[in-house]
């Protein structure tokens, strides 16, 4: 069985936009945190973590979306989830992480909230 | 234009100078190419009487060509498994086929040692398609088998290696479990622990132990990740939950702490944590059975199946996983274990089990695992063990994580058990 992830992302005003397709697990979780290093975060942006095409996540793949947190605080920037599939916001909801994690229904969502939130 | 002339003449000439030395650096002999050849030659009879044989094959083997020629056949020259070979399967297949070819067979030479080989023969026909005889080539094999005896003994070491990678797993993966589980005056436990892979060490792991004035102690986890790296999470966890419980058995203060120490421990890019339950059971001298007090960090609820068949989950909302926030929240239940009551504690590994082969969105799920105890109660802590490991069984491959359960019954008195 081949594990197949897709990462793509972009830049908006309001920050970047990391989307995920596919199966985030123990196997393509090192691929997302390399990839997060490379990311450019001025402070007060938002980071976006767009899970629409998400067909699997397992602990590896909370693991990758704590990294991306720490990171974007580090960066004195904020972090939100867009199209979070139902089994991976039941995940969330289990391990509390719905707290400390925004979610939004799209990317575009979570820019408008951001825009909202900053002005 | 002259020049032009002469360049065309010593084009023409040029190829039929160069053939002509060609030819000379090229074979001048049918039979020089025949005798010195880099394969060997052999002719042979239909009877297998040898008839001819080139020098490269008498040179390999040590013979003059009287002491062959005549004398002896071609089975002569293989070994005994060799010629059990040759008369089973290759003259039966040459006469058949009128040709064999790619044939590994070892000769042996005139000073008793062994020679690897490759041999093709062909049956030469007269022009009436009657057989005269038979021709074969021979090419030397010796390179070949040695890079094949390479290639099994490299194949062997890689086994081996494996199996003790292996033996190295499941030994690291047991010293993170308690050889027994403490026995508990009036409560019977059962554990049991799946491992889904053995190429890697899984991150679950639980513990029941005593602490001061009868309590008890009882926790199960679930580090994220797996192999090396996980271990070392799994058994700092062990042991800082084991400590911190001294320290201060509050259920809520236990993991406060062990959040703190693995937030310390792992931060940025490559975070660490786990979720756990961590259980506090006091026994209670007047309702009878205990009292217990679970804190969960992120864990799955655990299941309670009472003693009036009836079985419901004990959600502890919002608690948050140990280790990846600074001041995680961690919520706490308190329920009473009566006489007949069962808990069981499980890892996700249970309920993320694919259930058929097809794999896909088949997982077993909360819903099932809470169908799954509303059948089996009331039961008890071996009943439940027992029975989850059956539906481990079933599902086979389909558990592709650790999967970790800990059931804990309170039995009923033997006055009540009679009637």
């Amino acid at each position: 069985m081949t594990q197949h992830l897709t990462l793509s992302t972009r830049t908006t005003a309001a920050g970047p936009v990391m989307e995920l397709a596919g199966e985030l697990d123990h196997h393509t979780a090192p691929r997302v945190r390399d990839a997060l290093a490379g990311l450019a975060l001025r402070p007060g942006q938002q980071l976006v973590v767009d899970l629409k095409g998400i067909t699997f996540c397992d602990s590896s793949g909370l693991t990758v979306l704590i990294a991306a947190r720490n990171h974007a605080l580090a960066a004195d920037a904020t972090i939100a989830l867009a199209a979070v599939p139902e089994r991976l916001s039941r995940i969330l909801g289990i391990t509390g992480l719905d707290d400390v994690f925004p979610s939004h229904p799209t990317a575009q969502d979570a820019e408008h909230a951001w825009r909202t939130a900053s002005d | 234009m002259c020049e032009t002339g002469e360049a065309a003449d010593s084009k023409d000439q040029a190829p039929v100078h160069e053939e002509a030395r060609f030819s000379e650096m090229l074979e001048d002999s049918a039979e020089d190419l025949y005798e010195h050849a880099p394969c060997g030659y052999l002719s042979t009879l239909l009877d297998g009487r040898i008839a001819k044989v080139n020098a490269t094959l008498l040179d390999w083997l040590g013979y003059r060509r009287g002491d062959l020629v005549g004398r002896m056949d071609f089975s002569d020259l293989l070994t005994v498994g060799g010629r059990l070979y040759h008369e089973t399967h290759f003259a039966p297949l040459l006469q058949m086929q009128g040709e064999i070819s790619g044939i590994a067979l070892e000769l042996k030479a005139a000073d008793g040692s062994h020679l690897p080989v490759m041999v093709t023969s062909t049956v030469k026909t007269g022009s009436d398609g009657q057989p005269l005889l038979i021709r074969t080539t021979l090419f030397d094999a010796r390179d070949r088998r040695a890079y094949e005896t390479e290639l099994l003994r490299a194949r062997q070491e890689a086994d081996q290696e494996r199996d003790r990678l292996k033996l190295l797993n499941t030994t690291l993966q047991k010293t993170l479990l308690p050889p027994t589980l403490a026995n508990v005056p009036g409560l019977d436990v059962s554990a049991h622990y799946h491992i889904a892979s053995v190429d890697e060490v899984g991150g679950d792991f639980y513990d029941l132990f005593p602490l001061a004035a009868g309590t008890w102690g009882l926790f199960l986890g679930d580090v994220c990740g797996k192999g090396a790296a996980a271990a070392a999470v799994t058994s700092l966890a062990r042991y800082t939950l084991r400590a911190a419980a001294v320290y201060n058995p509050d259920p809520a203060a236990v993991l406060a702490n062990l959040n703190t120490v693995l937030n310390h421990e792992y931060q940025g890019t490559d975070p660490r944590f786990c979720t756990v339950v961590f259980g506090l059971l006091t026994p209670d001298p007047d309702r009878g059975g205990f009292r217990i007090t679970l804190a969960s960090g992120g864990h799955p609820p655990a299941l309670l199946m009472r003693a009036d068949g009836t079985a419901d989950y004990l959600p502890t909302p919002g608690g948050q996983l140990i280790g990846a926030l600074p001041n995680a929240h961690i919520a706490t239940t308190t329920v009473h274990l009566s006489p007949g009551d069962t808990l069981l504690l499980h890892t996700d590994g249970l309920t993320e089990a694919h259930t058929t082969a097809a794999g896909g969105d088949d997982r077993y799920g909360d819903d099932a695992l809470l169908d799954f105890g509303r059948d089996l109660a009331p039961t008890t802590a071996s009943d439940t063990i027992g029975a989850v490991r059956d539906l481990l069984d079933a599902f086979g491959t389909g558990v592709d994580d650790d999967t970790a359960v800990l059931a804990i019954h309170v039995p009923r008195p033997l006055s009540e058990e009679q009637q």
